[in-house]
């Protein structure tokens, strides 16, 4: 008779036998987990050094945390909080030079509400992708989530570079799913502005 | 429901992308984005920004970042 191979443990299964001091069970959830925080991080900080640490301290308070992690929040959306936070901490230990705002790439109307813009002016922004040289792109794209500010840089990378549900994203950040959809918002018409104004094109 | 132009339009873009916009008001700005050139352009670039930027910051854990981080945690449980 065959023996159905058993199913890999999940997230919670593990999360409780690490609190108990299963090492291994502990190893599984860094495996699992791993390039996702440091991606994360990455995304967070700008910084390879920086996203290393996030990383670092990430599991480091997970492990410490677990004891008292009871299952209330799904694993995931802890280790995300852990991480957000530590990745906000490490920007606010390094002295940063304050970031350009990106309010001038907001969208532009006339005075009855309609866009200033032609319409392929306001398409442009689709696909900066194919209009300009990869390398210079990931330059300015890092650049540019650089220039948001905080609250909106969290929730964009979390929600759109991250891909969670907004649901998931309000978890994580202990917002209202509106509160989200606002900040994540807000991100994208700035940095869609910015992505046209890459291509010599207003937004 | 009357009186959506752009500006107000763009004012819940997110919200009508997830359905979280009540029906009237969604009838309302499917009306406008079906006669609006310029907001149908808009939305376009609106809906790519994500897809562009997440795929300009694709980055891979360097492996020896993952062992650096194994040393650390193994130096702080013994």
């Amino acid at each position: 008779m065959d023996v159905p191979e058993a199913a890999a443990p999940g997230d919670e299964a593990l999360a409780a036998r690490a609190a108990a001091g299963d090492e291994p069970a502990f190893e599984e959830l860094v495996t699992r987990y791993q390039a996702r925080v440091f991606r994360l991080a990455r995304r967070l900080t700008g910084s390879d050094d920086d996203a290393a640490d996030v990383l670092q301290e990430t599991f480091l308070q997970v492990y410490r945390g677990l004891p008292g992690f009871r299952g209330e929040s799904r694993f995931g959306t802890w280790l995300y909080r852990v991480a957000t936070n530590a990745a906000l901490m490490q920007r606010r230990a390094r002295a940063r030079r304050p970031a350009e705002s990106l309010e001038a790439f907001l969208p532009r109307f006339d005075a009855a509400g309609i866009h200033a813009a032609t319409p392929a002016e306001l398409q442009v922004a689709a696909r900066v992708d194919q209009l300009i040289d990869q390398r210079a792109l990931a330059e300015k794209a890092w650049a540019g989530i650089e220039r948001l500010p905080d609250a909106y840089r969290e929730a964009f990378v979390l929600r759109d570079l991250e891909e969670m549900t907004t649901d998931e994203v309000a978890r994580v950040l202990d917002l209202q799913p509106a509160a989200v959809r606002q900040r994540v918002h807000r991100a994208r018409l700035m940095l869609r502005g910015y992505l046209s104004d890459l291509v010599g094109v207003k937004p | 429901m009357t009186g959506i132009v752009c500006a107000s339009a763009l004012e819940r873009m997110m919200d009508y992308l997830e359905g979280a916009v009540a029906a009237d008001l969604r009838s309302a700005l499917e009306a406008h984005f079906a006669s609006c050139e310029r907001c149908t352009a808009f939305v376009a670039s609106y809906r790519e920004t994500p897809r562009i930027l997440r795929e300009a910051t694709e980055v891979e854990l360097p492996p020896e970042r993952a062992l650096a981080m194994r040393a650390f945690l193994r130096a702080r449980r013994d």
